[in-house]
Parts: structure tokens; sequence; C-alpha cells
């Protein structure tokens, strides 16, 4: 008679690492897996609302790649409290992650803004580069739900410091000191009223004729 | 141009008092959040009051809308009515966070000028937005809906960790309904202002 050992070990503890909404409509969760102990490991994502004794299991697996949670209009709340927990089940055993606590409010990270476009003007009042730039497309600007500030960098193409420039709600700017001749490279981003900045948007260059 | 008291060529539009109440309720959320995090960062870590800090905030018997599409349904005069309710709410709060964040132990000046600071600001906020509401919809100004704060007594516990929740919880509620009061003051302004087109 054989008696089978069975190899393995239990799962180590997942962590949940960031939650993020791009728009104040919907969010994201992401987790680290711990180690899989060497077995097929399952992960369940499991939340409660303030207020709410209920739990609830993560509502979509997929849309936001792996071992992430993705919380659409439907599922998402402002101004109340989720309490995260991840679990990692394998044929040794099960863990849960030390619990994570997300206000909807406090997680904003907008898309970087679009469209950055650089052109020389030529005034009676002067000349200067003229840039512009559109919200991202992802986020309801218009109706005041959600309201975006900007930070311009520009400089030189041979510069070394970038100009960073504050320019509050604006979707345009105004650059008077250019020299003829240059080659200038610029990018923008953007946050939520009380968010964090969203990543750079992609640079634009000018060269300017001498 | 003088202006003499009240004569009506020298009313402000509603569109500038909407721009002030908006200028207002932003730095008053941006305050909140700081001094929240500044609270939490000296004498809250480690203590596990998030967790407890659950269905705690007094004006949470004033239902609000929590999505934009519920915020975009309601009627513009409820939503300006509910902000007046919740900044009401937060009169005796703020008068009571001033006197007793002075009581803890090496409270840094930098929260106690944010505490002078918020209330001072919060009142000025009210007045603007009651004469927002006498413009858009006089008949309103008269019920004085609000929350009754009952966490006095809690800020002045002996206990000291019992204490800082009081203080921990106030401060997570201020800085929540802070930035709802700042987000539906921006949707109104888009919406009765720019036509929902900002």
């Amino acid at each position: 008679r054989y008696i089978q050992l069975r190899s393995g070990q239990p799962p180590g503890k997942p962590e949940i690492l960031r939650c993020r909404s791009p728009e104040k409509e919907t969010f994201t969760c992401w987790w680290k897996p711990g180690s899989d102990g060497g077995l097929p490991t399952n992960y369940t994502l499991l939340y409660n609302k303030e207020g709410e004794r209920r739990y609830y299991e993560c509502p979509d697996y997929t849309t936001a790649g792996p071992n992430s949670c993705y919380f659409d209009k439907k599922h998402t709340s402002l101004w109340i409290t989720y309490n995260f927990t991840v679990k990692a089940i394998n044929e040794m055993g099960s863990t849960v992650s030390d619990p994570y606590y997300v206000d909807v409010a406090n997680i904003v990270q907008p898309d970087p803004p679009e469209n950055l476009s650089l052109q020389f003007e030529k005034k009676v009042y002067g000349e200067y580069l003229l840039l512009n730039w559109d919200p991202p497309s992802l986020g309801d600007v218009k109706s005041g739900w959600l309201t975006l500030e900007y930070e311009l960098h520009i400089k030189p193409e041979e510069g070394q410091e970038w100009e960073k420039i504050f320019v509050g709600q604006r979707t345009t700017y105004k650059m008077f000191s250019v020299n003829p001749g240059e080659r200038y490279i610029a990018q923008v981003r953007c946050r939520s009223d009380h968010g964090s900045w969203s990543e750079w948007s992609p640079q634009s260059f000018i060269k300017l004729q001498k | 141009p003088i202006c003499p008291n009240g004569s009506d060529s020298c009313q402000v539009s509603l569109g500038d008092l909407f721009d002030r109440a908006v200028k207002l309720s932003h730095y008053i959320h941006s305050l909140s959040a700081e001094i929240f995090n500044e609270f939490d960062e000296r004498y809250a870590q480690g203590r596990g009051f998030i967790a407890k800090a659950v269905n705690s905030c007094h004006t949470s018997s004033l239902t609000t809308p929590e999505d934009k599409e519920q915020a975009q349904q309601i009627h513009h005069e409820d939503l300006l009515n509910l902000v007046l309710s919740v900044l009401r709410s937060w009169n005796d709060p703020l008068l009571h966070l001033v006197s007793e964040v002075q009581r803890i132990k090496e409270v840094p000046d930098t929260i106690l000028w944010k505490a002078v600071e918020i209330e001072a600001q919060n009142k000025r906020l009210l007045e603007g937005m009651e004469r927002i509401v006498g413009r858009v919809h006089p008949a309103d100004l008269g019920n004085e809906v609000y929350s009754r704060w009952p966490g006095l007594p809690a800020l002045q516990l002996a206990d000291e960790d019992s204490r800082l929740f009081a203080f921990y919880n106030l401060l997570h509620c201020l800085r929540r309904d802070s930035h709802k009061i700042d987000n539906y003051l921006k949707l109104l302004k888009c919406r009765l202002i720019h036509d929902s087109n900002c």
C-alpha cells in the first residue's frame, strides 16, 4: 500500500497595492500575489461598503488585467469607505491580505491630456508660441463633475531644465520669450482639483524659423 | 463705480457669486485634506482609526448623491439646499474643533491655524450660499434643515486614545463633506451659469 504525500505549501499573503479612479465614475484596484506554494492558486477579492454588513465579491476580474478588480459605474460610490481584502486559496490552504480602505473621492488620477499642439504666432503685439491641448477623453469636464488643472513642461531641445508652468484650468497657453531658430519640446499633465497628477502627455515639438 | 448699499444696479451677478463660492469651497477642501493628513501622520499611525471611522459622520443622515448620475438627476434647488444643510451642520463642530484642538498634546501651529481658517471660511461660504439660494429660490431660505452634532463630549474624553479617535473621525468627516460640497458647487455652477458646458 502506498501513502501519497501531497507536496506544496499554502499560498503566501497577497498585498493590495493601490486603487485608482480616472474620472470619479469608475475605479480599479490591484494586488500583488504572495508565493503560490508551488500549487495552482486562486485569488478572490471581497469587499464591504460603509454602512453595510454584507460582503460582496469583485464584480470584474478581467477588464483591468491580471491581479486586478474593476468597478464600473454601477458598483462605484463616492464619499463612502470601501473595505477590501484579497484571499489566496490553493490545495494546501488559504491566506488573506490585510484590509485596505478606500474612498473613491480620494483616489482620482486622470488620464493624460490629449492632442497637445504647438504653433508659432506673429501678432502686432508680439511673437509667441501658442500651446493648445484637450482634457483626457475619459472624464466629464463639461458638466463640472470633473474639474481639471494643468501643468506644462517646456524647454528648448538642447536645454537641460524643463520650465514648469502651472496654468490652472485653462487648456491653452501663450509663451512669449522664445528664440527664433530654436527647436522646442513640450508636454502637459493634469490632475483633478484635489487628486494626484496624471502621467505626462506624449511630447510635442516645434522648430521655429530663424 | 460707487455702490450705494443694496442698490440693484450694483448687485453681484449670480455667476460671480458662484465663482466666489467655488473658490471658497475648493480652498476649504484643500485645507480639510491637509489638516486630516497632518493629524493622521502625527497622531493616528498604527492605531487602526480608519477601520473604526465608518458610518460615523454626523451628516450621514442627510441623503446626498454618491455618484455623477444621482447628482445630475437631482434638481438644482434641492442640491443647493443640501449644500446649505451640510454647511450649517458644520458650524457647531468647527467652532468646538478650534477650541478643543488646542488641548491636544504638542499640537503644531499648522493644525491650529488650519482649524481656525476652516471655521472662518466655512462661515463665509455659508453666507455666500445663502445669497445664492436667496437669488435662485428665495422661498427656501426659511427652512433651516441641518444635522445636529453630538460629538463634543467625545473630544473631551479623559482617555487619550478615544479622544484622538474622536478628532480623527471629525477630521475624516470634514474632509469627506468639504469634498462633497466642492464637487456639488462645481456641478451647479456649470449647470446654472454655463448651461452644463464648462
